[in-house]
């Protein structure tokens, strides 16, 4: 026993040291963040902020973000604790129940639909209007109009870089069936007929796993079914907890038929139902399906995975159906800055967190992050050096004449599992449109 | 003799405050909360209950009700099976075969530990690749042996029907060979470690007496076992009720068509995905009542030695 | 009891032990060839063996890029042997007390240890992170605090098991041995100390390895509590690197193969207990 406690303390610190020893040579020159907390307090007017944000793991933006980080460091001297992560489900769940817990970070870098309702009625964020009252020129590069509006009627985040959806097509499948690059009046039948003659030359029509994202085609069929108008309003139910026959649950109904009547025809992969989204994408990117639907966040995936043939993709209106111009897209802000309560009111960290999110929201600082998205900025984003594929999205997003938000960032993340969980069976026919609208409308 | 020895109660409490006391704080009270939870109406991690759900017991009602959850039941009693059966049987064979041998059983306990030290991410990605759709290693084999059909369009493209391993008719071989065979290396190494622990001078005694290999595994080595299998089987039992990483890398939420649940990618799901926390909780209530209640059934049925 | 002769039963065993060996081999050869393989060639060709053009540092070149590798690998290991030598000190403990003693409440006792194997850490991981803030040692910012943070409930987290574990090897000891020590004048701790651990040495050995792999291995637990760079372990670190599953499998499986080395290194090294003949020495003495 003794021997096997002592082995393992011996190799606890010989590992350490060898790691130590082999960890810090090469790292050293390039890294400002390696300090040690514990070691030395800094100066008396440094502070050192803690920030959490989404820009972690292989996010697009993580390297640019870590370059404004070290900007701001010094030109302030204040040191960051940058606890970024990527963004998933339980990366929220951690986020919130910080927040709830009280060791919350002093800058949030998160959703600014529902996800970030709790936080706000708990009041652990300081809205931009308290914040204007003693910083008058905060977030004052931004469009007041596309300031995030919470439940309260106030403003709490300064919205970053948006996003948007639209349709990626492959160029050289389309070529080698002979079909012509959609334009911007491209029509659903005439959609349908390029998929059947894609689809008798051997290969995949629309890129999409059903099983895992099957919300960017609800989005455009929801879309195609009503209008910008009328997009983000939701069915709703009776006392008796039956869905209410109105024009927005017959066009939810009638959104998930064109699904089921695009898989029947066989247009999705055949595995679709099996497929994961990282399998679907790499077959569009290979040359063996010809369209798909996704965001803006594409761009980077194609720029870094398939860098040699971006030549290859160009990104096309969705075909419109009934009074929907193709040229209708969807899109907008999804994730602002918050800045604490508790940085808020410690006198040492509230000036340090404004100057924090000031500098990572200004002019020039965005215009590293954004290539082809929308922003809240006054003097919009000037991007420089676009590749071929954020060209062609540059290109495209010239011509859309109007933009709205994905309603699924308007419902409860119980009732959005839930919808896009049953969108398999309702294209195999375990359960009608209709039957998978009000269950998800229960949970909502 | 025995009862002299262990008579004095007080020293006791020096060996089981201990563990005991960590075992409260860290999961018996977490538990307790969870079960709290279940009464509970609570739309997502990290926020407050929102009241009783109504009536109180709905959760536990919704147990019965749920035929996804049926289905994730029934996948996992099949999964225990198949685990009691190959994952220990495969363990116990190997670890006799590899006790007899003198050349070469270091390497091969080497070896066999591998599958357990991989991360199930990569081992999932990996098995993801062998079984992929569209050439994966498994279909490139049967296409080349000509198992799966093809035939050359008029433009050139190749059409195979490649053999999806992820449908309703292959799902739960392609989930369950995964982690069946990763585990079998754990067993392995406890049966390993029974055996060293069995005092050599019985097995020579044995010998002496001129028992055969055979005869001195079933009078001797088995039985010596006994406690060993007995504690294999409850762990076979609770880590198939539990098994999460490998078939969510694999499979996802329910894959195919919601066929391919598992009590604990079901529970995940609810709670990190579906963020129906209350529900997920009661799905851990049940995990822990089916195991408790298996387990206890498989001790009934190998009653171990405990008296001497 | 050995005989030299090649028999065809003994030329039958080796041939079934080579066929698991092969099994549970290629994998990580696997593995280990595609960490070198150039980006994107994964999916296309994954079975061959990575040379000429397919050849590639970069996987571990972008891996070590991320600065506080060494670091990494010091919280990782803190973390996993501490967890391991409480882990092994209790649950040794209370398996013996478990054991050997009939007292009330023995059979609850029991059962409760056996249930704790089973909650599932999705469930238990709010309130524990909710008590922790309480107590001051969870969310501090503070490196040492948050690796203490994560230290804790991963030895609740591996105290079932390993008690079962240990529980179903001391009852295995014959109890003769006690008996006669007992009869030498010993008390109950020192039969513990002298005649338990050093018979049951390899089953602390085997339980040792699987607290050291799941602790080391926990992502879940560890992604709570260690949010700020300086506090990641390694395995956090580069999930971190390749978090953005389906990406980039190169790099993935470099970091696999970079986790994969400390535990195989403690396996190797504690493998040395699990040896025949230590044990027949302690019947002997």
């Amino acid at each position: 026993m003794k021997k096997i406690i002592a082995l393992l303390l011996a190799l606890t610190l010989c590992l350490g040291l060898a790691a130590c020893a082999a960890g810090t040579a090469p790292t050293e020159p390039q890294d400002p963040g390696n300090t040690n907390p514990t070691a030395t307090e800094p100066a008396a007017q440094s502070v050192t902020l803690s920030v959490v944000t989404s820009y972690g793991g292989d996010d697009g933006n993580r390297k640019n973000f870590e370059a404004a980080v070290a900007a701001y460091e010094a030109s302030t001297g204040n040191k960051v604790n940058d606890g970024s992560a990527t963004s998933n489900e339980e990366w929220k769940a951690k986020v919130l129940t910080d927040f709830e817990v009280g060791s919350e970070p002093d800058v949030l870098f998160f959703f600014i639909n529902a996800d970030a309702e709790p936080i706000i009625s708990a009041n652990k964020v300081v809205s931009i209007e308290e914040i204007r009252e003693v910083y008058p020129d905060y977030a004052s590069n931004m469009k007041e109009s596309m300031l995030p509006v919470a439940a309260d009627g106030k403003h709490y985040a300064v919205p970053s870089s948006g996003f948007w959806e639209n349709m990626f097509v492959n160029k050289t499948v389309l070529e080698a069936c002979g079909v012509a690059i959609p334009g911007p009046d491209y029509t659903w039948d005439q959609f349908l007929a390029d998929c059947q003659t894609i689809k008798d030359n051997g290969y995949t029509p629309i890129a999409c796993s059903l099983f895992e994202v099957p919300h960017y085609w609800f989005e455009f069929t929801l879309l195609n079914n009503g209008s910008l108008a009328n997009h983000l309003e939701l069915p709703t139910l009776d006392e008796d907890g039956n869905l209410v026959d109105d024009a927005v649950s017959q066009k939810w109904i009638a959104a998930l038929e064109d699904i089921k009547s695009l898989y029947e025809a066989g247009f999705f992969p055949e595995n679709t139902l099996t497929a994961t989204d990282a399998e679907t994408v790499s077959m569009f990117g290979e040359g063996e399906a010809a369209f798909l639907i996704d965001g803006s966040w594409k761009c980077g995936y194609f720029s870094e995975n398939h860098a040699d043939n971006l030549e290859d993709y160009t990104i096309c209106c969705v075909p419109g159906k009934g009074d929907r111009p193709a040229t209708d897209a969807i899109g907008g802000i999804s994730m602002g800055y918050f800045i604490s309560r508790k940085a808020w009111e410690d006198p040492a960290k509230q000036a340090a967190a404004v100057e924090f999110v000031k500098q990572l929201t200004s002019d020039e600082v965005m215009s590293t992050f954004v290539t082809t998205e929308v922003t809240a900025l006054k003097n919009g984003a000037a991007p420089a050096d676009l590749n071929a594929i954020q060209q062609a999205a540059a290109d495209c997003n010239a011509n859309v004449t109007g933009v709205v938000g994905a309603v699924q960032d308007t419902i409860s993340a119980e009732a959005k599992g839930d919808l896009f969980g049953n969108v398999q069976k309702v294209v195999t026919g375990q359960m009608t449109a209709a039957e998978a609208v009000a269950s998800a409308m229960k949970l909502n | 003799m025995s009862s002299m020895i262990y008579k004095k109660k007080s020293p006791l409490l020096f060996f089981l405050v201990p563990a005991f006391l960590f075992l409260v704080v860290y999961l018996y009270y977490p538990f307790l909360q969870n079960i709290i939870n279940t009464f509970l109406d609570i739309g997502g991690l990290g926020r407050a209950a929102e009241g009783v759900n109504d009536p109180w017991y709905a959760n536990y009602r919704n147990l019965f009700q749920d035929p996804d959850l049926g289905t994730a039941i029934k996948n996992t009693v099949l999964l225990t099976i198949f685990t009691v059966v190959f994952q220990v049987g495969i363990a116990l064979i190997l670890a006799l075969l590899v006790d007899s041998i003198r050349v070469g059983g270091k390497v091969f306990r080497t070896v066999y530990f591998f599958p357990i030290v991989i991360s199930a991410t990569a081992l999932g990605l990996m098995f993801n690749l062998m079984f992929l759709y569209k050439g994966g290693m498994v279909n490139q084999l049967l296409l080349n042996m000509g198992v799966l059909e093809s035939e050359v369009m008029g433009n050139g493209r190749q059409i195979v029907q490649w053999l999806d391993w992820k449908d309703e008719n292959h799902f739960l071989f392609t989930m369950f060979l995964p982690v069946i065979w990763q585990y079998v290396g754990f067993y392995f190494v406890i049966i390993i470690t029974g055996l060293n622990n069995i005092p050599g001078d019985l097995l020579e005694a044995a010998a002496l007496d001129g028992a055969s290999g055979l005869k001195k595994v079933r009078y001797i080595t088995l039985p010596m076992l006994r406690n060993v299998l007995c504690t294999c089987l409850v762990l076979a039992i609770t880590g198939a009720l539990k098994v999460f990483d490998l078939p969510w890398v694999m499979f996802g939420a329910g894959m195919p068509q919601n066929q391919g649940w598992l009590t604990g990618t079901y529970m995940y799901d609810q709670t990190f995905n579906k963020m129906n926390v209350d529900y997920g909780s009661t799905i851990a209530v049940l995990i822990v009542v089916l195991g408790v209640v298996l387990s206890n059934v498989a001790n009934r049925l190998f009653k171990p030695t405990e008296d001497y | 009891m050995y005989t030299k002769k090649i028999t065809p039963a003994k030329v039958f065993t080796y041939i079934v032990l080579c066929l698991w060996a092969a099994t549970t081999v290629y994998p990580f050869l696997w593995v280990v060839l595609n960490s070198f393989r150039q980006k994107g060639l994964i999916l296309t060709d994954s079975f061959s063996l990575p040379l000429g053009a397919a050849f590639t540092w970069d996987n571990y070149k972008v891996a070590m890029e991320r600065s506080d590798f060494g670091n990494a690998y010091l919280n990782a290991i803190l973390i996993s042997g501490t967890v391991t030598v409480f882990v092994v000190i209790f649950a040794g403990l209370a398996a013996y007390g478990l054991c050997r003693y009939r007292f009330r409440g023995r059979g609850f006792l029991k059962s409760m240890v056996t249930a704790g194997m089973m909650f599932p850490v999705f469930s238990t991981i709010i309130p524990v992170f909710r008590m922790q803030v309480v107590m001051g040692i969870a969310g501090t910012g503070n490196r040492f605090l948050s690796l203490l943070a994560t230290i804790l409930p991963q030895i609740a987290g591996n105290l079932c098991f390993a008690i079962i574990i240990l529980m179903g090897f001391i009852q295995s000891v014959p109890i003769e041995l006690e008996e006669s020590a007992y009869l030498d004048g010993c008390n109950v701790f020192q039969i513990f100390f002298r005649i338990i651990v050093p018979t049951a040495k390899s089953s602390f050995a085997t339980v040792s390895i699987f607290a050291f792999l799941w602790s080391y291995n926990d992502l879940f637990t560890q992604s709570f509590f260690l949010r700020y760079p300086n506090e990641r372990g390694i395995t956090g670190l580069l999930n971190e690197i390749s978090s953005q599953a389906g990406v980039n499998y190169g790099l993935m499986a470099a970091s696999v193969v970079l986790v994969v080395i400390p535990v195989l290194i403690v396996y190797v090294c504690l493998q040395k207990h699990i040896i025949k003949g230590l044990t027949a020495g302690a019947v002997k003495g």
